[in-house]
């Protein structure tokens, strides 16, 4: 019981401490005015916490100091690993591979199709949801067992180098957040600069999955790669995955052919040889029809300027041997 | 005095599944896809909410409002089908399998894309189609040349294919994130659920179960035949449309929260046949608390079979009753 005093005192000096180093001047006398009576109190179930405002508007009261975090989608948990963060991490979704150690932590469900009860049962005292990934119900439930949740919307890259800095100040990482968000930019400009110099921006297909032919309009985080990186994205439009025939693909005579898949090796192959029958589209006739990792560009998170620039090296070979 | 010997044995049945129901409720709250020992939820029911508040949380606000609305849709459908069986005269006949369930799925599901509440919208559009294929059925199998009890199956298997395709026709015109979601239900969903929506569905339900109830002895006139329950003093043009109109509010609600979920109302009223006889007024009552029993089971397996997550209940309640359906089907045929 003492222990548990002592780490709770602890605990209550080490926030107070950083709020002094980071002058965080407006919420100190606040901090100090809570710091003391929880020191005679001595009650660790006190927990401090602040109202933000998410990235879908809610007002959601976040903890101060979070360890008990669930993420519920694989991208946020790619951010808070990203960020050094994941002791703070005690859950994740299916799916959530990356980097291989994520997959060990315990697992609330696929991210459309959440357990509740599991998320419920690691006590979370944060849980952090993506507005389009997950279903708008399960942040509703969870708003109702009084479970903090905090929703950020990482729909383009300037948006993910918000979420990720939005998170890093969560879980006081702020630096590394910026540090992160710093490398991205400069890598983006990098590509943005090098693309300057093509004579020509290439017609290039996204396909999402090796079947149906799925590929992405303009309201999506694809299309701002293919564009960022020097193509010319076919599938251009208001909805955010049309769908498309065979016929409507030999009328767009792709330059490029992307296909995001988890496929490899063999599987691979074969999808190369169906396409290898349409010898009318450029892409087939040049050879250059590509399968991509899809979790590299699927998941709103910093991998996805890896995902940029491998495209980059796809659409303009010439261009960014360098980058190699 | 035949008529204290029925009530003796309508008492003796409510009791008995009173009892079991009320054990696989209990049984459902305590087990889950935690993990979580039965002996320690136990402990966490008959102690204070302080002492674990994490497994109070679990148990009354994730489990009890889901096994609640199992009960509710078990009862519900098993009464449905019940009142088919006895109003078509054919043991084969339920919502799900003359395609009540599909019409109204479709009429759910243009509710959610259009972005409807979950109640009344998507109720009220989930009805509306229910009593369209009810009525586009019965126009169907009422020609002279099909009076046959099996051409109204067929002619529902066929209406079940229609919605299917239909539904199928909406989900591949939808490009979002509903998709999912409407995937899901589509297979009978029962997680998701508050206190306050099944509340809702009690309302809807009870004076239902209550007005089948009072409509039990019609039923077993009906069973005879038309024309005999008429001369025995039913009023057919009142009692067959009230039955219909109360068995389609009753599925459209059910798959309004929960999607369609098929065979209930075949497995039930069949085994509590079995077991009670054939009267209705003892059938009524039992088909609310066995059907909200065996559903209760259902989900249970559902949430608790698979590793990872959980399966869509619906895809249970099929599993046992295809294979019972056609079982059914050879024995009626001989």
């Amino acid at each position: 019981m003492t222990i548990l005093h002592l780490s709770s005192i602890a605990h209550c000096l080490f926030v107070f401490v950083r709020r002094f180093i980071f002058r965080d001047s407006h919420r100190l006398t606040f901090t100090f005015l809570i710091a003391f009576v929880s020191f005679s109190a001595i009650s660790p179930s006190l927990v401090w916490s602040t109202q933000m405002v998410d990235e879908f508007g809610r007002k959601v009261t976040v903890p101060d100091d979070p360890r008990r975090i669930v993420s519920l989608a694989p991208s946020i948990t790619e951010i808070i690993f990203a960020l050094n963060q994941e002791s703070r991490l005690k859950g994740v979704t299916q799916f959530s591979d990356f980097p291989a150690e994520a997959s060990k932590l315990p697992s609330v469900g696929s991210y459309v199709h959440l357990d509740l009860e599991r998320i419920v049962a690691l006590k979370p005292d944060l849980c952090i949801a993506t507005k389009d990934g997950n279903p708008i119900k399960v942040i509703k439930m969870l708003e109702a067992l009084h479970i903090p949740i905090y929703v950020v919307h990482p729909k383009n890259l300037e948006l993910i180098m918000e979420t990720i800095i939005g998170i890093g100040k969560i879980l006081h990482a702020d630096d590394r957040a910026k540090a992160i968000v710093e490398d991205m930019q400069f890598r983006v400009n990098t590509v943005k600069s090098l693309v300057l110099k093509a004579p020509h921006r290439p017609r290039v297909f996204f396909q999402i999955g090796i079947s149906p032919l799925v590929s992405a309009g303009t309201p999506t985080h694809i299309h701002e790669l293919i564009t960022l990186a020097g193509g010319r994205n076919v599938s251009e439009g208001p909805v955010p995955y049309p769908r498309y025939s065979h016929e409507q693909i030999l009328i767009m005579a792709p330059d490029i052919f992307i296909i995001s898949s988890m496929a490899r090796g063999e599987q691979f192959a074969r999808v190369r040889d169906e396409w290898a029958r349409w010898k009318d589209i450029p892409a087939v006739k040049n050879d250059r029809v590509y399968v991509v990792d899809s979790n590299l560009f699927d998941r709103p998170t910093p991998r996805l300027v890896d995902a940029l620039e491998l495209l980059a090296t796809m659409i303009h070979p010439g261009l960014f041997e360098a980058l190699k | 005095m035949e008529r204290s010997v029925l009530l003796k044995r309508i008492l003796w049945t409510v009791i008995l599944l009173s009892v079991l129901l009320a054990a696989s409720i209990l049984l459902g709250i305590l087990m889950g896809s935690t993990g979580i020992g039965i002996k320690r939820a136990l402990l966490s029911l008959t102690s204070s909410r302080e002492n674990d508040p994490m497994l109070h949380t679990i148990i009354w606000q994730i489990r009890f409002p889901r096994v609640l609305l199992a009960a509710l849709v078990g009862a519900a459908l098993s009464m449905g089908g019940l009142v088919f069986q006895a109003l078509l005269r054919n043991p084969l006949a339920e919502p799900y399998i003359l395609g009540i369930s599909s019409g109204s799925g479709i009429g759910a599901i243009i509710g959610i894309l259009a972005g409807l509440s979950r109640f009344p919208g998507v109720s009220f559009t989930a009805f509306a189609g229910s009593i369209v294929t009810l009525l586009l059925l019965f126009l169907m199998s009422s020609g002279k040349a099909i009076l046959k009890s099996n051409s109204l199956l067929l002619s529902g298997v066929m209406v079940n294919s229609f919605c299917a395709a239909f539904i199928m026709f909406l989900i591949s015109i939808t490009q979002d994130a509903r998709l999912h979601n409407i995937i899901f239900w589509l297979m009978g969903d029962l997680s998701m659920i508050n206190l306050g929506q099944v509340g809702i569905l009690a309302a809807i339900l009870t004076p239902c179960f209550f007005l089948l109830f009072c409509f039990s002895n019609q039923m077993n006139l009906l069973l005879v035949g038309k024309e005999m329950a008429q001369s025995m003093g039913v009023n057919i043009r009142i009692v067959v449309p009230m039955l219909l109109l109360i068995t389609s509010l009753m599925v459209s609600a059910t798959v309004s929260f929960c999607g369609p979920i098929g065979f209930v109302g075949l497995v039930m009223p069949h085994l509590l046949r079995l077991i009670f006889g054939p009267d209705h007024r003892v059938l009524a009552p039992a088909c609310i608390l066995g059907g909200g029993t065996y559903m209760v089971f259902c989900d249970l397996l559902a949430r608790t079979v698979p590793d990872q997550g959980e399966m869509p209940a619906g895809v249970i309640t099929a599993m046992i009753g295809a294979p019972l359906f056609i079982i059914l089907l050879k024995r009626s045929g001989r």
